[in-house]
């Protein structure tokens, strides 16, 4: 075979190819819109179904026919779009009228898929529509090694958030980054109950290299049975933890708490000294001006900036300070007050937050 | 002279036969990463994380430099998005024109002090400004330092651990931010992610937004609506499976913060800052063996305007290209060396080899086989069989990059803008491309001269008088 040969060979080839890609990006354009066209009366039909349902006009079995007559994916999505609208026992009713159909066994048994977006297909199913019964599934969802299946199935712990389900997602936490871990704390904040012991107990274990992840989402959660046990934790000798402790307690107003800020306020991190005073500054309680003034002439710049952010936040008293200290002998303290009060109250709020 | 015409022409079929397999390869790959990013594109959970508030908060950096014919409209639309947390920082960088009247007239910015230390070293900063409409926006007036300049500036001026560095002249869609974080919401070891540029020229355009997305009918905007989806839809996917992108558009890139300030921020003496840092990115990560990745997502999309006439595109692809050059110089200690992992045995063999250098190859194998069929060493039809297949190739990627682009997000819905990109896919490589080489041939020019100039981006505006259209 001569190359003027091979060369000829290869632009032919070259020519079909282009013959085929041609015909796959028609096929493409003509397969979607018989499929639009085919599935948009059935979810139409199905979302009629919904609304009469949710009214009561209809029962559920009528929305199991419009969903199993959608392809599964559409029917996951059309479930996983109604879920938002329709919660509680009604929803739990039809999520039983789902249990035993073939199509949600099968999804079911995607848990074990070795694929992926299947296991993912099957925890958005399972997220809206898991049973009593789900709670193994559940459990091999949120332990499932891509992070977009844990993520999906997360929700399904605000129906079966038992203790055992619970500790698989504080075992994470370590390795969660915040945005997870604020979606965690969102769908886990209505199962106070199972959640807070768990927690308390987790904050009891001082040496679990954990444990600044643990605060945080401990402060996250907001729950009053939190407090003592994080306020324990000021004296930790991990900065990270102290950190933690002192953005946390921003969410708990008490005297006890004000108490152990006032004391972080002096820490040997800045890092905590700053968290200190800018929770100090979201309590707003006017007997901890005096702390917050000194910190004005703080060694570090983020610590002065939000002392003084925290000044602002205790009305004509703080704003007095700042004004002293505009005035006053400590440069650091003078500069900084001066930016502070050059804000407008729409750039104050900006920047507390 | 005929056997160094043969060597040549071998060493050429040799160069390209590698360089295509290469592509080849990337389209290869870019095939399951196109598939598991739109199922993940397709995630209700995205808009869940946004309902309790997690995507994690952002600053967007709008660097401008005599922007006035856009200024207004892309801010406002970035000032529009749908996401919770974020603060627009944008920097007037000292523009002769009237961007900070605009700005000023839009926004009904009040002076305000500064509130943050200098951490990166800038220009002068003449003042700063919020807005009393919208409280997101931050105004920084500066005097001219280039755009890296701006961006440092902007850099110390944010709060936010992750920043986005969005140019004056592009649209961003409403959830592109949303999508955006999608990898630091999946909980990944991201230090920096991309998203697709599309080009907005021919497009519909309403109060800053791409309303219908069309092909430009104009032959030199056109043909890069084809080119941009070749180099975002197969390229830089295909390098994501590689484990080695080594290009985030500088036009639409979100960072880490702290990474940025670990490295000194972005370069002034670059003209390619947003290539070089992605590359002080992977050199500063690899020297720490940090655990780390640098991604594209194709989802989240801007848009921007393209240039539209041959001066003005030559200006671009030859600054492009002298970037390039001097960025792979300037960093040639990591080319091959096994410490820099797949960037250093792979990527920089790549841009070097089959980006840098090929403008060379492709007019020295004109330039030889027009000597060779003028003395007769080389048979006419080998060579216009040759050049067919080159051209096949380029045609078959531009065609790969349409299709993935149809079957992965259809935004081109009408039949008439399939057409049309069809067209540009094989009109592309008769003219388009010489004209490229010769403006990247030109770039070896200024390297060598070490020119840092950036050449002057002449804008129309997203909204031509009346017609809510860019053309």
């Amino acid at each position: 075979v001569t190359a003027e040969t091979l060369l000829f060979f290869v632009a032919l080839l070259q020519g079909g190819s282009i013959v085929v890609l041609i015909a796959v990006l028609l096929a493409n354009r003509w397969l979607r819109r018989r499929r639009r066209d085919r599935v948009a009366p059935r979810r139409m039909v199905l979302d009629e179904a919904i609304k009469g349902w949710a009214l009561g006009d209809v029962g559920p079995e009528l929305v199991v026919r419009g969903l199993e007559a959608l392809p599964r994916s559409d029917a996951v999505e059309a479930m996983l779009a109604w879920s938002v609208r329709l919660t509680g026992e009604r929803w739990r009713a039809l999520a039983e009228a789902l249990e035993l159909r073939p199509w949600t066994t099968r999804l079911r048994g995607a848990v074990r898929s070795r694929t992926w977006w299947r296991r993912l297909e099957a925890a958005r199913f399972l997220s809206v529509a898991a049973t009593g019964a789900d709670a193994g599934v559940i459990e091999r969802l949120l332990k499932d090694p891509h992070p977009a299946v844990r993520i999906a199935i997360a929700v399904a712990l605000e129906q079966f958030a038992t203790p055992r389900l619970v500790n698989i997602v504080l075992d994470r936490l370590p390795d969660m980054v915040g945005p997870v871990q604020a979606h965690y704390a969102a769908v886990l904040r209505g199962q106070h109950a199972v959640t807070v012991p768990l927690l308390t107990e987790r904050l009891g274990l001082v040496y679990d290299p954990g444990l600044p992840r643990i605060v945080e989402f401990s402060g996250r959660m907001g729950d009053a049975r939190l407090r003592e046990p994080i306020t324990a934790l000021a004296t930790h000798r991990d900065a990270e933890v102290r950190v933690q402790v002192a953005r946390a307690l921003g969410d708990y107003p008490h005297a006890r708490t004000v108490t152990v800020l006032r004391t972080l306020c002096t820490d040997s991190a800045w890092e905590v000294r700053a968290q200190a005073v800018r929770s100090l500054g979201r309590i707003g309680d006017a007997a901890t001006l005096a702390d917050l003034r000194s910190r004005l002439a703080d060694a570090e710049w983020w610590v002065r900036l939000r002392a003084a952010l925290a000044l602002t936040r205790l009305g004509a008293a703080g704003r007095d300070a700042l004004l002293l200290a505009e005035t006053g002998a400590q440069p650091d303290a003078r500069y900084v007050s001066r930016l502070i009060l050059g804000l407008s109250p729409q750039a104050l709020s900006e920047f507390a937050a | 002279v005929n056997a160094f015409i043969h060597g040549f022409d071998a060493a050429v079929v040799v160069y390209f036969v590698f360089l295509n397999s290469f592509y080849a390869l990337l389209l290869i790959l870019a095939l399951p990463e196109i598939w598991e990013q739109s199922l993940l594109a397709e995630d209700e959970d995205l808009v869940r994380l946004q309902e309790v508030g997690a995507p994690p908060p952002i600053s967007i950096l709008v660097p401008a430099y005599n922007e006035s014919a856009t200024i207004k409209a892309s801010v406002t639309a970035i000032l529009t998005l749908d996401y919770r947390h974020y603060e627009v920082i944008v920097v007037n960088d000292g523009s002769s024109d009237d961007t900070m009247g605009r700005l000023e007239d839009a926004f009904d910015l009040y002076e305000i002090p500064s509130t943050y230390p200098e951490t990166l070293s800038t220009s002068p900063i003449r003042a700063l400004y919020r807005s009393r409409t919208r409280p997101r926006l931050l105004v920084i007036d500066k005097e001219n330092g280039g755009k890296a300049d701006s961006l440092n500036a902007a850099i110390n001026a944010s709060r936010w651990p992750l920043v986005i560095a969005v140019d004056a002249d592009t649209l961003i869609e409403p959830d592109a931010m949303l999508r955006l974080t999608r990898p630091f919401s999946l909980g990944l070891r991201i230090a920096a992610v991309g998203g697709t540029v599309r080009v907005a020229n021919g497009s519909v355009i309403k109060d800053g937004r791409v309303v219908e997305p069309r092909v430009a009918p104009r032959f030199l905007p056109g043909i890069q609506v084809v080119e941009y989806l070749r180099s975002f839809l197969y390229g830089r996917l295909g390098w994501n499976r590689l484990g080695g992108n080594m290009i985030i558009s500088g036009a639409f890139g979100l960072f880490r913060k702290d990474h940025l300030l670990e490295i000194g921020g972005y370069r002034t003496d670059s003209v390619v800052e947003d290539f070089d840092v992605v590359v002080r990115l992977h050199r500063y990560m690899l020297d720490r063996r940090l655990p780390y990745s640098i991604t594209f997502v194709p989802d989240p999309v801007a848009w921007t305007e393209v240039p539209e006439t041959l001066a003005v595109l030559g200006r671009q692809r030859e600054r492009w290209h002298r970037g390039l050059i001097l960025t792979m110089w300037k960093y040639r200690h990591m080319m091959l060396r096994p410490r820099y992992k797949r960037i250093g045995l792979l990527g920089f063999p790549f841009f070097t080899f089959g980006e840098m250098l090929a403008p060379l190859v492709e007019v020295m194998g004109y330039l030889v086989t027009v000597l060779g069929l003028w003395w007769g060493f080389i048979n006419v039809s080998f060579a216009l069989l040759f050049l067919l297949v080159a051209l096949g190739y380029g045609m078959i990627l531009s065609i790969w990059g349409i299709l993935l682009e149809e079957v992965g997000f259809r935004r081109y819905r009408r039949a008439g803008d399939l057409v049309r990109l069809l067209c540009y896919a094989a009109l592309e490589n008769f003219g388009y491309r010489q004209c490229t080489v010769w403006f990247r041939l030109k770039a070896f020019w200024s390297a060598i001269r070490a020119r840092k100039t950036w050449g002057r981006m002449t804008r129309t505006g997203f909204a031509a008088a009346g017609t809510g259209t860019t053309s």
